[in-house]
């Protein structure tokens, strides 16, 4: 069922892109997480005087910059979630959209292969790549964390919290695969990408600012991730079963519009 | 029977695709489809292979139907594209061993005989090839996992003449093998050279099938004269076809014959010319001639 040939293949066209995101979130777990032994208690209060609004907004405290886990949590990983969800839809949505782009389509389709055994491969490529680039970002966090926290440093947490990463990168991705159906560039994809990737990011913002809009929580990857919590070994079970819920879902919905997909040009 | 339409019909919207085609191509066959650009050509071949959903009628290919979404159904199948687009980034050994792990076992000799008799250098990155090179792979990918049936549309395009002389001694010793071939072209000399039987695409529809022996228009050259003196044709003339003045050029006159090489040169021996040029009709003007000659309505660009 599942067609190596293929999968062998997009792990080899897209490992330049895994390379750099994993450079980027290397140096932003790197710098962020390397700077914590330079917060002090005045660090702290600083935060604690800033409006509530914006701390809110950002679930800032100044308890944050004071344990190691849920500054690695509640910051760090949050910015890297940020960034990984962009490369996570741009990736999900290129595979897809590069056949038609490239022109490659006439090639892999009119190979003795079905377009769900070629969805089938790309998303597991897909799920490999953000994978390999979950586990660098813990191996990267567990030395640069245990270099400046020592045992405060909490690995045990923190694998719960790269797992809701993990997880949630991969909703993006099904999103992604879900409407890539739908787009013929790649540069649509990137775009989308950024759109979406800062779109949860906001989207958290807002709910946390604004008591009406809690409910658009529910739209955020942000939300079921709850890389705070998970960061401190509390992690949201119920959250953690929806996102790859997002990402089977969105796959099969790719699915459905890719069997109909006509390719004209 | 190889391939089989039943009134393969496709429309983009309200615009029209291919019209009630009724194709059939038997076992062992060369079959030219030949029309204009815009005709419905490659339409007809993408719906052929499952990449557009026909809007009425359907197909089958050894005798199976179509599967929409792709399957097993192609790995008898090569086919080659007219613009031929590969990802870029790989090598063209890279593309080969790709095109190849979907029909395993490959014959590395094969390959190889492929590679140095289309002259192609496999080692350079796709995103360098020129078009020539690109198209050449195509081919190369095409015929890899010797395929059942070829379809190529338009697989001379962008190809040097030594080359193309070697594709068509490929694809001549592919179907002595018993292989199948489709293809498209707006050349009307390589459906001379190489298939049995020829159908005519126009305007979306299948409007002619014909052996190529008895192929419409096969002698046809188009000749551009202008008589001593600006003269109009005379009669000598006349017996070739009928002249036709060309517009803004006084004294030139263009006709379409139909006729043997040495009845063309005795009658042009009785008349005084001063310019005189003859060329192979383009698929245009041969479609205009053989619509012209049986009293049909031509419109369009045909």
């Amino acid at each position: 069922m599942l067609r190596m040939n293929i999968l062998v293949s997009e792990l080899h066209l897209n490992r330049r892109s895994l390379v750099i995101w994993t450079i980027v979130s290397m140096v932003i777990v790197g710098i962020y997480l390397g700077f914590f032994p330079y917060y002090d208690a005045s660090w702290a209060e600083v935060i604690d005087s800033m409006p509530p609004a914006f701390l809110e907004a950002f679930s800032f405290s100044g308890v944050m910059f004071e344990d190691v886990n849920l500054y690695h949590g509640g910051l760090v990983l949050m910015y890297v979630l940020v960034a990984v969800s962009i490369y996570g839809f741009m990736l999900a949505g290129s595979l897809i959209a590069r056949e038609s782009d490239w022109g490659t389509a006439e090639f892999l389709l009119v190979m003795p292969v079905t377009r769900m055994q070629i969805l089938l491969a790309k998303a597991t490529a897909f799920v490999v790549l953000v994978s390999v680039l979950w586990l660098v970002i813990f191996i990267t966090s567990t030395l640069v964390g245990v270099a400046v926290a020592g045992r405060d440093f909490h690995v045990g947490a923190q694998v719960w919290a790269h797992l809701a990463g993990l997880l949630a990168t991969m909703a993006a991705g099904g999103i992604a695969f879900a409407v890539a159906p739908f787009i013929d560039r790649t540069q649509t994809s990137t775009s989308l990408g950024v759109g979406v990737g800062l779109g949860f990011f906001l989207l958290d913002a807002v709910r946390n600012m604004i008591e009406v809009l809690d409910p658009l929580k529910y739209l955020s990857i942000h939300y079921y991730a709850e890389l705070q919590g998970a960061a401190t070994g509390e992690p949201f079970t119920i959250g953690l079963l929806v996102l790859p819920a997002i990402f089977i879902i969105g796959t099969l919905v790719g699915l459905f519009f890719l069997q109909r997909k006509e390719f004209t040009v | 029977m190889t391939i089989e339409t039943m009134n393969l019909s496709k429309y983009y919207g309200p615009v029209r695709g291919i019209v009630d085609i009724n194709l059939r191509v038997e076992e062992g066959e060369v079959y030219g489809l030949i029309g204009p650009n815009g005709a419905g050509k490659t339409t007809l071949i993408r719906t052929l292979l499952g990449l557009i959903r026909p809007t009425r009628g359907g197909a089958t290919l050894f005798g199976q139907p179509i599967p929409w979404g792709g399957g097993e159904l192609y790995r008898g199948v090569g086919y080659l594209p007219t613009d031929v687009r590969l990802y870029p980034d790989m090598t063209g050994k890279e593309l080969l061993d790709y095109a190849a792990s979907f029909h395993q076992p490959i014959d590395p000799t094969w390959r190889k005989a492929l590679q140095e008799r289309l002259q192609f250098d496999p080692s350079r990155r796709i995103r360098s090839y020129s078009h020539g090179n690109r198209k050449k792979l195509g081919i190369i990918q095409a015929l890899l996992h010797r395929p059942r049936l070829l379809i190529l549309d338009e697989p001379t395009t962008g190809l040097d003449p030594l080359v193309r002389l070697e594709l068509f001694s490929v694809l001549q010793e592919q179907n002595r093998q018993g292989v199948t071939i489709l293809f498209s072209t707006h050349v009307l000399e390589e459906v001379d050279r190489l298939c049995q039987r020829v159908g005519f695409i126009r305007q979306g529809s299948l409007v002619r099938v014909s052996s190529v022996h008895e192929l419409p228009g096969r002698h046809m050259r188009i000749l551009t004269v202008k008589l001593a003196g600006g003269k109009p044709p005379d009669k000598s003339l006349a017996q070739l076809g009928h002249p036709r003045a060309i517009e803004g050029q006084p004294g030139y006159y263009r006709l379409a014959v139909d006729a043997p090489a040495n009845h063309i040169t005795a009658q042009l021996h009785q008349v005084d010319l001063e310019y005189f040029e003859i060329v192979n009709p383009s698929i245009e003007e041969l479609f205009l001639e053989i619509y012209r000659g049986k009293g049909e309505g031509v419109q369009g660009n045909a």
